[in-house]
């Protein structure tokens, strides 16, 4: 089996008249990986999907799916792909939208196959009009895995989903990308990203700011959170140096700073009786915040005036 | 999950073709909004119109063409609607931008919505010809209804390319109102389905879609029609390219390519550059060709010979088949019919010139007739014919007419015929006001469709010539009445001289 990328994006640009949507960016696939593409709205993650999806072309560098130009059907016919904000015909049946997906591709799943690996029984024959917007979004997902896809694009898979399908929807993430399927997703749920995700790559302003795993994601930033029940007050606290936000929780104190280690210091010395103390690193979340803020105040103190994609 | 697994076979790629058509029917079918109003109202218009008051006069002739008319109409909805308002929509909530991402294959979803059109039309012409023949009990033959279903089926194309064209430009939203807005009034100004009495609306009949296609079906169904067949299929063809191309065109800017996608950068693409700026061109060709043709004078136009056809819906009972009426007697060795220079318009043989109106098939139309001085080449003089064709019946037609066996004391249906066989040209002098006018020859058969021929009688002496054996239907060895007149609405004038026939 080639190494090649099964997706790439070689210095990307994309213009839509005055506003630049990606600025070079830079991204791949790998086979049997699921790629998180996190980002602000606008930050240019659906153009970089587009690219490669072959919906558009780049103005400079390239976009390649399974080493071929997008647009060729020969690739399309190894993927899969689910859209956000896509209404599909209110009469027709899950059954049917499925085996039609399924229809355009070699080797597909049978579309009764695809109803019982995603438990979609009871909605199968219920006319797509009717169905929640939960369960609407589980026939996307469905019909994206139809055609049997080497690689996946998810935009935001989970979007309406209550948590007992987005849990078994990650479970079948999981047992695709065991079975070999590589996965590109976009999320607004950090944690879905965590959960998931092999790479993250973090795009603002059409560029790539930060990528890697979830932990070398999470090393970029150096803040930390103590939990502690203490019975000093919230001046006492806020008025060392090293603390950089403050709040309580159901009468837990959640300190956020830089040096953790000064910070116990000082309560273990002010506060003989500080109890539940619980040292944690920045989640995803913080560490999307910070990297996304740093290169806001970069992109606005460098003056270019870079605009978002619409 | 091997990278073989991309290898699509021939009949995989077919499936995926029969699995959109077969689900393109499915939505239609299930959406009753569409298909009840698309298939009946057309229907019930053709019941209304066709059968409750054709049928009511007795008029099986009327009540086919009107069958042919509406049939049109129920033809241009599957194909503006079907079209126009389901990519509007489908543009606006995403369904078009996932079936580009998806490896659809090339053309699958126009070539769903095609037949999806054509099978509503199907259904549409096949409800009406039910009507015409279980409710209006019409002698519809079987030729007859297969070419009005082929006319009908392909002649979708047209308003499905002007509804894709219409669909890439506006939105889901503004589509349903704005189809309407196209389709009725196209509908009701082709002048197919009801005479319209203004004459400006009239000249500009050939530029709707509507007006050509009601040509050929009333072609199809052996009535009368207007213009050259050819002119009419040329008019048709040019639109469907030419809002094809545009529409293409359209959807490419938005990003959109329904014919299977390309590279924006690859090497054919000035060549198919080149390809399309040919096809527009040939395309607007066409439709001029079309228009032109379809405003010119009418031309003789074949009669079906099944029984019950007849060009004015006149309420005759039906009359012996014409190989069985008797020979019409020889004619006259010399060709002259009438020189209008004696002080009458007697002609050498028969009864006539004499005015005839249409008012004993139900018109309002009227006419008159009087010599006037100055024949073309410099004769003494000439028959003048003035007069204002109404609009109470389908086919008015008034001007003057010659009985070249005429008896003056039987009664139209009695008249004698007279055997013309050995003749080959109709030829007479006509100047006028510049408008179209028609000869009318009719055999035994009054519920047969006559010959006819038309001409324009402009300011200048020029003679006109009538060919006689291109006339189809007419049966030359009994003529009955020989007419030269008007059909179009409004007031008319024009001067014949030196009518011969040879």
């Amino acid at each position: 089996m080639s190494q090649t990328p099964l997706a790439r994006l070689n210095a990307a640009h994309k213009r839509y008249g005055q506003v630049t949507a990606l600025d070079g960016l830079s991204l791949e696939v790998n086979r049997g990986e699921m790629l998180a593409l996190l980002g602000p709205n606008g930050a240019g993650k659906s153009t970089a999907i587009s690219l490669l999806l072959g919906l558009q072309t780049p103005d400079r560098g390239s976009a390649e799916l399974f080493g071929e130009a997008p647009h060729s059907i020969e690739a399309r016919r190894r993927m899969g792909v689910m859209m956000q904000e896509v209404n599909l015909s209110p009469v027709l049946k899950p059954r049917e939208m499925i085996g039609q997906v399924a229809s355009y591709y070699p080797t597909p799943y049978g579309a009764a196959e695809v109803v019982k690996r995603l438990s979609l029984e009871k909605i199968a024959e219920r006319p797509y009009g009717k169905l929640s917007g939960g369960q609407k979004r589980q026939v996307q997902f469905a019909m994206a895995i139809a055609g049997r896809p080497e690689l996946l694009f998810l935009d935001e898979p989970t979007v309406g989903l209550d948590v007992n399908a987005r849990e078994a929807l990650w479970q079948v993430l999981r047992d695709l990308i065991h079975e070999g399927v590589s996965i590109v997703l976009t999320t607004h749920y950090l944690e879905e990203a965590e959960a998931l995700a092999d790479r993250v790559a973090v795009v603002t302003h059409g560029r790539l700011v930060a990528g890697g795993s979830v932990d070398e994601i999470r090393a970029y930033v150096t803040r930390k959170n103590i939990l502690c029940r203490t019975s000093l007050t919230r001046e006492d606290i806020t008025a060392w140096p090293e603390v950089q936000e403050l709040r309580e929780d159901a009468g837990m104190q959640h300190i956020t700073t830089r040096d953790a280690e000064a910070v116990l210091r000082r309560l273990l010395a002010a506060d003989a009786n500080v109890k539940d103390i619980e040292v944690k690193r920045a989640g995803l979340a913080e560490a999307f915040a910070e990297i996304t803020a740093a290169n806001s105040a970069a992109a606005d103190a460098s003056g270019n005036g870079m605009e978002t994609a619409k | 999950m091997s990278a073989s697994g991309s290898l699509m076979t021939g009949g995989r790629v077919l499936s995926a073709y029969l699995s959109d058509m077969r689900l393109e029917l499915t939505k239609m079918a299930r959406t009753p909004a569409f298909a009840i109003p698309t298939i009946l109202f057309p229907a019930l218009f053709y019941l209304l119109f066709g059968i409750a008051m054709g049928g009511g006069r007795g008029d099986a002739q009327f009540a086919i063409q009107a069958l042919a008319r509406w049939s049109m109409f129920g033809t241009m909805a599957p194909g503006l609607f079907g079209f126009g308002v389901s990519l509007a929509f489908e543009r606006e909530n995403g369904q078009m931008i996932l079936r580009q991402a998806l490896p659809m294959p090339a053309g699958s979803y126009l070539i769903a919505r095609m037949i999806n059109a054509m099978a509503f039309v199907a259904i549409s012409t096949l409800l009406m010809l039910a009507i015409a023949v279980f409710i209006g009990h019409l002698p519809v033959s079987v030729g007859q209804a297969l070419r009005l279903l082929l006319v009908n089926v392909t002649g979708v194309l047209p308003f499905c390319a002007i509804g894709l064209f219409v669909g890439s430009v506006i939105s889901g939203q503004a589509a349903p109102a704005i189809i309407n807005i196209i389709y009725l009034p196209m509908a009701f100004l082709s002048g197919v389905l009801f005479p319209i009495p203004v004459k400006f609306l009239q000249l500009i009949q050939p530029l709707w879609p509507s007006y050509h296609l009601g040509q050929l079906t009333l072609g199809a169904v052996g009535g009368t029609w207007m213009g050259e067949l050819s002119h009419h299929i040329a008019a048709l063809v040019g639109i469907t390219v030419l809002f094809f191309i545009l529409a293409m065109r359209k959807l490419g800017n938005r990003g959109i390519s329904l014919l299977g996608r390309s590279g924006p950068t690859g090497t054919a693409m000035p060549l198919r550059r080149a390809v399309g700026l040919v096809m527009l061109a040939a395309s607007i060709g066409l439709v001029l060709l079309g228009i032109m043709g379809g405003n010119a004078p009418h031309t003789a136009n074949v009669a079906a010979t099944s029984k019950g056809d007849s060009v004015d819906g006149s309420a005759a009972p039906p009359v012996a088949e014409a190989s069985t009426a008797p020979l019409g007697v020889a004619a006259p060795v010399s060709p002259v019919i009438a020189e209008f220079d004696g002080g009458s318009a007697a002609a050498a043989y028969g009864i006539g010139f004499t005015a005839t109106d249409d008012k004993m098939r139900g018109g309002n139309s009227s006419v008159s007739q009087r010599l006037v001085d100055g024949g073309a080449d410099h004769t003494r003089a000439a028959l003048e014919v003035t007069g204002d064709v109404g609009t109470a019946i389908q086919y008015p037609f008034v001007g003057t007419s010659f009985l070249p066996n005429g008896k003056p004391q039987a009664d139209f249906l009695n008249q004698g015929y007279m055997d013309y066989s050995s003749r080959h040209t109709l030829r007479f002098d006509a100047r006028g006001d510049g408008k179209n006018y028609m000869v009318v020859i009719m055999g035994p058969r009054v519920d047969a469709m006559p010959g006819m021929y038309g001409f324009v009688a402009g300011p200048e002496w020029h003679e006109v010539r009538v060919p006689l054996q291109d006339m189809g239907g007419v049966d030359l060895h009994r003529v009955k009445v020989i007419s030269i007149g008007s059909m179009s609405p409004g007031e008319f004038r024009f001067q014949i001289d030196g009518v011969r026939i040879e």
